[in-house]
């Protein structure tokens, strides 16, 4: 079942465009950095955008720090919410689950096929800008670390391996989410933008003061807190609390989505 | 499931509902407690939030974020001449290290190190927000009789008995402070400070991971990057520069305060001390006329006969008239508008220095 859901996930045109348009975004921005030579102002852009016209090889970082907020989260919401509801909409879930197909199966194989489409899509930002950096970009190996300490290349390259882990672990929160909206709704379009306007409103309330007590639970709140791996000496705190908080949401979702779905009468 | 999730969310908020401690310590000993505290070596992580919109220009820009924001930052304080503060952003981080003598500052976004010494007189910087130096510098000379207890509470996952503390100078603009101090180091832990008539804090600091004792000596060292631009000043800012070359030397009292002995003082004022505490400093024209329009443009400004005058919450701001020639002193402090006023009347008596020894 899981062989079946990724075959069919792979082979999807829509799989391979949605990342190309999430990778549209990051290559632009790379394009007219290398064009103008002309970097953020202190404090204004993406985390790392003003180190890659030094060093081209941090251009992974920036990218990732480029589709996080909105792009990646978009299109984990679009295919995780397409997930049950499509098959819904599409009237096939009733003929998926004639075959002899447990639904907590089935389940476990969209979710996997959604993991494995976030994977990918982070992985090709990263893989894309690393090459888009290393030729287009500064060849000035920096510092890297923000606290203007020298990090080895083998420091360099294990916390990047992480934060690209970490921005993988925060979109599994909003797959959770969008996948638990698509066991109870049958339209995709409407599990997506559930799933979004969760998001949107998470993001709202982290810029008031007056929700500051609801912040350590908002689903965004640690998102871009990757950039902690690269102080010296590393600021666990957030990522850590980051992590949790994710799981926590991967728990809950998918939990409710298991036990809507499980009991749910099939009519689609 | 349920029983996992309420787990997962529980756990923390009971944790920080833990009981503090029942201590039934006095005021005065929770005063002695931090007054004692000053030589302990901590770190931590500190956020504090600012509600002061103040009108800043050009060489006082830095100050607006400080006051009207919300800053994160990592603290490591082994003593008051070996520490380093992380002003952290979502994209980098700006950095204090104070060892041997020279504050070095690391702006990651301007890959730019710059190093000047300790000076006498200063603006405000970032390792000003933790509650510690807060509470050093607000709460130096408060007497018992000023000050009541609060009931403990758990910050940091510490116990901290508090302490709340009003002016007894009617010429103070400060409500009162509250502050709390770790029960086992006395290292003031949280800080709000509130102006009259206001219950919301002005500003307040507070500790969200505290751990004492010192730390290692390599998280000070600090060595420019190689594709940093480095820049060695031997002025701080514009207080600094004030101090040490504006060719006039302040009265030694104005509005009845006296002129501070804590530091070498020469063209800067400092009058009072703690909750009732006046800076003067005397402005260039060229840095005072940006700050003069930005008063004027503020909707709340009032124009009394000594020149522009602001309150934002409890801190008073007075820019004394200039000519065309000259600048003008600019006058702020934790004090009512009518002790500004007075103050920038006693500084008419401001002795200009003979011609022959007047510097830069």
């Amino acid at each position: 079942m899981i062989g079946v859901e990724l075959r069919k996930m792979l082979r999807s045109h829509r799989t391979w465009i949605t990342i190309l348009l999430i990778n549209a975004l990051p290559t632009l921005v790379g394009v007219l950095l290398a064009l103008t030579d002309l970097g953020p102002r202190p404090g204004s852009g993406p985390a790392f955008l003003s180190a890659v016209l030094s060093d081209g090889t941090l251009f992974p970082l920036a990218a990732v720090a480029i589709v996080l907020p909105l792009f990646l989260p978009t299109a984990v919401a679009v295919v995780a919410g397409e997930a049950i509801a499509g098959e819904a909409q599409a009237g096939t879930l009733r003929y998926v689950l004639v075959r002899p197909v447990g639904r907590t199966r089935l389940l476990v194989a969209k979710l996997v096929s959604v993991v494995v489409f976030v994977l990918l899509a982070v992985l090709v930002v990263a893989v894309s800008a690393y090459v888009l950096g290393s030729f287009l970009l500064g060849d000035q190996p920096v510092s890297a670390s923000v606290s203007g300490t020298t990090l080895t290349s083998e420091q360099i390259a294990w916390r990047t391996a992480l934060a690209l882990g970490y921005a993988v672990l925060s979109m599994l929160g909003v797959a959770a989410i969008a996948l638990f909206l698509s066991t109870v709704v049958e339209s995709p379009l409407a599990a997506a933008m559930g799933a979004l306007a969760v998001l949107i409103g998470s993001s709202l309330l982290l810029t008031l003061d007056a929700a500051n007590s609801l912040s350590p639970f908002l689903p965004t709140r640690y998102w871009l807190s990757f950039i902690d791996l690269f102080r010296d000496p590393i600021l666990w705190r957030n990522v850590l609390r980051g992590t949790g908080l994710q799981l926590l949401y991967v728990a809950v979702f998918l939990g409710a989505a298991w036990a809507n779905f499980t009991t749910k009468d099939i009519t689609d | 499931m349920a029983l996992a999730t309420a787990l997962a969310i529980g756990t923390p908020l009971a944790l920080r509902e833990l009981p503090a401690s029942n201590t039934t310590a006095t005021a005065t000993e929770r005063l002695a407690q931090l007054h004692a505290s000053a030589a302990q070596p901590y770190s931590g992580y500190v956020e504090s939030l600012g509600t002061l919109q103040l009108p800043v220009a050009d060489e006082l820009l830095d100050l607006g974020p400080l006051f009207g924001e919300r800053t994160r930052m990592r603290v490591w304080w082994n003593d008051p001449v070996l520490w380093r503060v992380d002003r952290l952003t979502a994209t980098g981080e700006e950095d204090l290290v104070q060892s041997g003598g020279v504050t070095t500052q690391w702006a990651y976004e301007g890959t730019k190190v710059t190093k000047t010494p300790e000076a006498d007189v200063r603006l405000p910087r970032i390792s000003d927000l933790l509650p510690p130096e807060l509470a050093r510098y607000l709460l130096e000379d408060v007497q018992p009789a000023d000050a009541a207890t609060l009931p403990a509470e758990r910050i940091a996952g510490r116990s901290a008995l508090g302490l709340s503390v009003a002016p007894p100078d009617p010429r103070s603009s400060v409500d009162h402070v509250d502050v709390w101090i770790d029960e086992e180091t006395g290292v003031p832990l949280r800080l709000s400070l509130f102006a009259d008539g206001s219950s919301n804090s002005a500003l307040s600091s507070t500790f969200l991971d505290f751990s004492p004792g010192a730390s290692s000596s390599d998280v000070f060292d600090f060595s420019a990057p190689r594709e940093s631009t480095i820049e060695r000043s031997d002025v701080v800012d514009v207080a600094d520069a004030a101090n040490r070359f504006a060719p006039v030397r302040p009265p030694r009292t104005a509005a009845g305060l006296p002129l501070s002995r804590d530091t070498e003082l020469r063209g800067v004022g400092v009058y009072g001390t703690g909750l009732t505490r006046v800076l003067a400093i005397p402005l260039w024209k060229d840095v005072a006329s940006p700050l003069r329009e930005q008063l004027l443009a503020t909707p709340t400004v009032e124009q009394l006969a000594e020149g522009p005058a602001l309150s934002v919450g409890p801190l008073g701001i007075l820019l004394t008239h200039f000519t065309e020639s000259n600048g003008g002193w600019l006058i702020a402090g934790t004090v009512t508008q009518e002790t500004l006023a007075d103050v920038a009347v006693d500084l008419q008596k401001a002795q200009p220095l003979p011609s022959l020894f007047r510097e830069g």
